[in-house]
């Protein structure tokens, strides 16, 4: 099915308004969209397992933390090591990462799979608030030179400047998340899907759900490394409470389900919510999070398919003709 | 007596103080499991809500006694609120929305104590007569700590009376098992469940007010009861008692004897053994059921 020009005009909007977005804002506002860019990535890996395979992860920050890690280390151990094989370095190390645990991970599911991410995030915790000759324990690893992006023979362009980092930031935010949204849309993604809704019948057709499973974990934890790592280039700090802390766990379910599970573009949507609730609340109030925690409950709540489920509830009362029309659009 | 080993009969007492009250808050989350299937991670806010309950009544009434009989029943009280409007409500969308709502109820207890009581630690006195040291045979205990030993002592002593010899025990028990048959029966399991978590909330009520003058009360002192809980349970078994309690008394001794020889390794390990457990033996050591 080709897409007809009508189709291009929200993306085109969007592409106009994150272009600039930096020119129109200062740069209090600019670092605003890039910690929602980076964590709306790392909703999106959540969401990899908590809506598309009906895994929901307490351990998920162990990704994200690894993958910080690495970039960090890397970048403070060998001099001069440049900026785009940095970002690989932190998503390989959250492949590892993932590759290590996924066997013990595939075992179990529902309240066990929680229980057992939430063993492995606090057992990755832990050692990297007490191994402190590698990770610097709870001070963390900080102040490392942030390499410029060197385009061979045309330019180098400075990462500490916060509008180049800007649009580095979107950019790559925006390449993952291209490349992961094609990856639901593969046969392999609607195995997922398969697994979720109905395991015992991908294994009648002659599928492991373990082996679907695993490939799964693994794509979702190294996209959140790939997040962790642009977490530490944006940051220049990583610390345990920062990256590997179990509300890092929480921060990406809390965005995914009031965005909404049940869609791919859910939690990128909770995440600019949650972004400009934060933004809104710290006016009145130090206490973000109890305003996100009573904003979560009440989507657990009244909303369990987020503020697009909502919005597709709308749409189907108002203009659809036909209830079962937008329904077939669902996590296809 | 060599000072070796009073120091190492010092540390038992810290450990088997720090695991009493570990198994008084374990004990009601490994109920809640049995019984509702879910694990409240905010099981836990709970200790600590009531350790805050403690600091305001003793600020109004000057009397511990009366913080220890109050504090927990405000935070079995809003253990029952909880459950009967948040939890229950979820409760038929299964297990994930209600283990993603206790997340919610510990973010709100967290950072409500925050804005009611601020974000420093707050000291409460030991009551008169409990902050002295015993002599016992040459040996030097604090007394504080041996009431805590005490007390939970008791409170178990009554617990498995009513567990063990009444009739509400025996539905407990059986709502423990299988919760879907005792409903079946025609017992009103929401009355029962919603009777055990106020139960259960209460009892880390007590915790939360016993650990208070010994920990001071601040916005973190949950986090690491709650990690230990945790273990507890997923070690213990979900829904034993018995393993509970032999599984905290054994992560107290290790918390005090490791933080001894084996500073960094013990958190480790803690951890480490809770996800070998849950990968080969998801029961438990103690526990029937997944």
């Amino acid at each position: 099915m080709r897409m007809s020009w009508k189709n291009w005009i929200p993306w085109v909007v969007i592409l106009i308004v994150v272009v600039f977005y930096p020119v129109v804002t200062d740069i209090y506002y600019t670092n605003i969209f890039v910690g929602f860019a980076i964590f709306a990535l790392y909703a999106v890996t959540l969401n990899l397992l908590l809506g598309y395979n009906g895994l929901l992860s307490f351990g998920h920050a162990m990704f994200f933390g690894t993958g910080a890690y690495a970039t960090a280390l890397v970048l403070t151990h060998i001099p001069g090591f440049p900026l785009l094989p940095s970002i690989l370095v932190g998503g390989l190390a959250a492949a590892v990462m993932a590759l290590i645990v996924t066997p013990l991970l595939v075992r179990v599911s529902g309240t066990a799979f929680a229980m057992l991410t939430l063993a492995f995030g606090q057992l990755m915790f832990v050692l990297a608030l007490k191994f402190r000759e590698v990770t610097g324990g709870e001070d963390g690893v900080g102040g490392y030179p942030i390499p410029p992006l060197k385009i061979p023979g045309v330019a180098s362009i400075s990462m500490t400047d916060a509008t180049n980092f800007y649009y580095f930031a979107v950019a790559v935010t925006a390449l993952c998340l291209w490349l992961l949204w094609h990856y639901t849309k593969t046969p392999f993604g609607s195995l997922v899907v398969g697994v979720r809704d109905n395991a015992m019948r991908v294994d009648f057709l002659g599928l492991t759900v373990r082996h679907i499973r695993a490939i799964n974990l693994i794509v979702s934890g190294t996209f959140a490394g790939i997040a962790g790592a642009m977490f530490a280039l944006f940051q220049d700090l990583v610390s345990t409470v920062g990256v590997l802390d179990i509300f890092n766990s929480f921060s990406p379910i809390m965005m995914a389900y009031v965005g909404g599970v049940g869609s791919y573009f859910g939690p990128i949507i909770g995440s600019g919510i949650l972004a400009l609730l934060e933004d809104l609340t710290r006016q009145y109030t130090e206490r973000v999070e109890l305003v996100n925690g009573l904003v979560f409950i009440l989507a657990v709540l009244y909303a369990p398919m987020g503020v697009v489920g909502l919005l597709d509830a709308a749409k189907t009362k108002w203009f659809s003709k036909s209830v079962e029309k937008a329904n077939v659009e669902r996590l296809s | 007596m060599s000072p070796t080993t009073a120091m190492y009969v010092a540390q038992a007492i810290h450990g088997l103080a720090y695991g009493m009250l570990l198994f008084l808050v374990s004990s009601g989350l490994t109920m809640i499991f049995g019984m509702m299937g879910i694990l409240n991670i905010a099981h836990a806010s709970f200790y600590m809500l009531a350790g805050y309950f403690c600091y305001t009544v003793i600020n109004m009434t000057g009397n511990f006694w009366l913080s220890l009989l109050f504090a927990p029943v405000l935070a079995g009280i809003t253990g029952v609120l909880v459950e009967r409007f948040l939890l229950r409500k979820v409760h038929v969308r299964g297990h994930l929305a209600e283990l993603l709502i206790t997340v919610g109820i510990m973010l709100v207890i967290l950072e409500g104590v925050k804005v009611f009581w601020g974000t420093e630690s707050l000291m409460i006195r030991m009551p008169k007569g409990l902050d002295g040291l015993l002599t016992i045979a040459g040996m030097v205990y604090p007394v504080y700590r041996l009431f805590i030993i005490g007390l939970s002592f008791v409170i178990l002593g009554i617990m498995a009376l009513i567990l063990f010899k009444t009739r509400l025990g025996k539905i407990v028990r059986a709502a423990v098992s299988d919760a879907d048959m005792v409903s079946a029966l025609g017992i009103n399991t929401p009355l029962v469940f919603m009777l055990v978590f106020g139960i259960g909330t209460w009892l880390a009520g007590v915790a939360g007010v016993a650990a208070a003058p010994l920990l001071t009360v601040f916005p973190g002192m949950a986090d690491q009861m709650g990690m230990d809980a945790f273990v507890v349970v997923v070690v213990g078994g979900f829904g034993s008692l018995l393993g509970a309690f032999v599984v905290a008394l054994c992560l107290g001794e290790l918390n005090a004897y490791g933080i001894q020889f084996i500073p960094r390794l013990a958190p480790v390990l803690m951890f480490a053994f809770m996800a070998i457990v849950l990968s080969f033996k998801p029961t438990g050591f103690f526990g029937e059921r997944e």
